[in-house]
């Protein structure tokens, strides 16, 4: 009989089925059943849920933030980005007067 | 109506509001942040079963949820003794510290057993999801519909029991022995939960509600398993504690009202 160390799991929640899960947050817990027990009551009673993951703090692997520089662009770039496009502009109109 | 009705909608609703109360009593002392939350919104889930019952009483002609709750003397009340326990360990339950002006609280603070609330819940919850399992097929028909909405809730809290039975004693010696000695109080009040009354009879011959006696072997049949299955003795020649199902209640009831209902009844005719 051993006490499990209690661990930190980052909490994704789904909004509505086919919906990308999006990281809300984390929760102590021992294990991931009570990880999921947990994320339900802190992260799903107000939001809309359909689905919930819980994945070990530890099982993540990060980048340094010393090199954040590598995520900068040393020229220009900007044909990469979306925003030029009359789709785009059209799409955040009508995001826009959603908001309203 | 139906005077078997009227009693058994105050069975189930007496019974959600006391629990209720109780459990929310644990709100901002319980053992871990995630769980005082999780435990807070199942006290929540539970006032909210009981204020959809009261409605449907009031519907039936009986008085107003707020009266009901806040207005009536504990032999008024129809639920069993399991909610209306206190969770203090006997032992400690004597000397109580003031810390602040919540004696309930002050007491939870020094000498609260959280084992015993949350043995309770699982035994509770268990109960809950066998009773409203059959009401969901009543044929008092209002009543059916309105239990179909809670069992999504009911399903969390029978998880949430269940995830934390399976774990606590397992996990430690100490873990074991507090949920040991939970069981072992805890036990024959539970078995009050399904206390008969007079009126079980009819309500099963209409096919309103199953016997109590029913009830209570498909609830063992449920909770047995789970308690062998994580070593946890079960007392098997504790008799059921009855009588509230008939208004006869222990002292704790009686404290608890006069907290819960003290603010409203200062000014009866304040407006919330």
């Amino acid at each position: 009989m051993t006490q499990t160390p209690e661990q930190v799991w980052e909490v994704f929640h789904q909004s509505a089925r086919g919906e990308p899960h999006v990281h809300v947050g984390s929760v102590h817990a021992t294990d991931a059943d009570t990880a999921v027990l947990m994320a339900k009551e802190q992260f799903a009673r107000r939001l809309a849920c359909v689905n919930i993951w819980v994945v070990p703090s530890d099982a993540i692997t990060e980048t340094p933030y010393e090199d954040a520089d590598m995520f900068e662009h040393g020229t220009d770039k900007s044909y990469r980005e979306a925003f030029g496009y009359e789709t785009t502009k059209r799409a955040k109109a009508v995001g826009d007067a959603a908001e309203l | 109506m139906n005077p078997a009705i009227i009693d058994l909608l105050y069975r189930l609703a007496d019974d959600g509001l006391i629990i209720g109360h109780r459990n929310s009593e644990w709100t901002g002392l319980g053992p871990i942040l995630e769980e005082d939350i999780a435990f807070s919104s199942v006290a929540q889930d539970k006032m909210g079963h009981a204020l959809a019952i009261y409605n449907l009483l009031h519907e039936l002609g009986e008085p107003a949820p707020d009266q009901l709750a806040f207005f009536r003397d504990a032999a008024e009340f129809r639920n069993c003794s399991l909610v209306a326990l206190e969770c203090f360990s006997e032992t400690d339950a004597a000397s109580t510290p003031s810390l602040r002006n919540n004696p309930t609280r002050d007491r939870l603070v020094s000498h609260g057993d959280w084992s015993l609330a949350l043995v309770r819940q699982f035994f509770f919850s268990e109960a809950d999801s066998v009773r409203f399992n059959a009401l969901a097929n009543s044929t008092f028909e209002p009543l059916a519909i309105l239990v179909r909405k809670f069992r999504g809730e009911i399903k969390y809290h029978t998880l949430h029991g269940r995830t934390m039975m399976r774990r606590l004693p397992a996990a430690t010696l100490e873990g074991r022995s507090r949920i040991q000695k939970a069981v072992d109080t805890l036990w024959p009040h539970a078995l009050g939960l399904f206390e008969p009354t007079r009126y079980d009879k009819q309500l099963s011959d209409a096919g309103i509600c199953p016997g109590e006696s029913v009830l209570c072997e498909q609830w063992r049949s449920e909770v047995e398993p789970i308690l062998r299955e994580t070593g946890v003795h079960i007392p098997t020649t504790a008799a059921p504690v009855y009588g509230g199902r008939a208004g006869k209640h222990l002292t704790e009831m009686v404290s608890l009202l006069s907290d819960m209902q003290k603010v409203a009844r200062m000014d009866p005719d304040a407006k919330w």
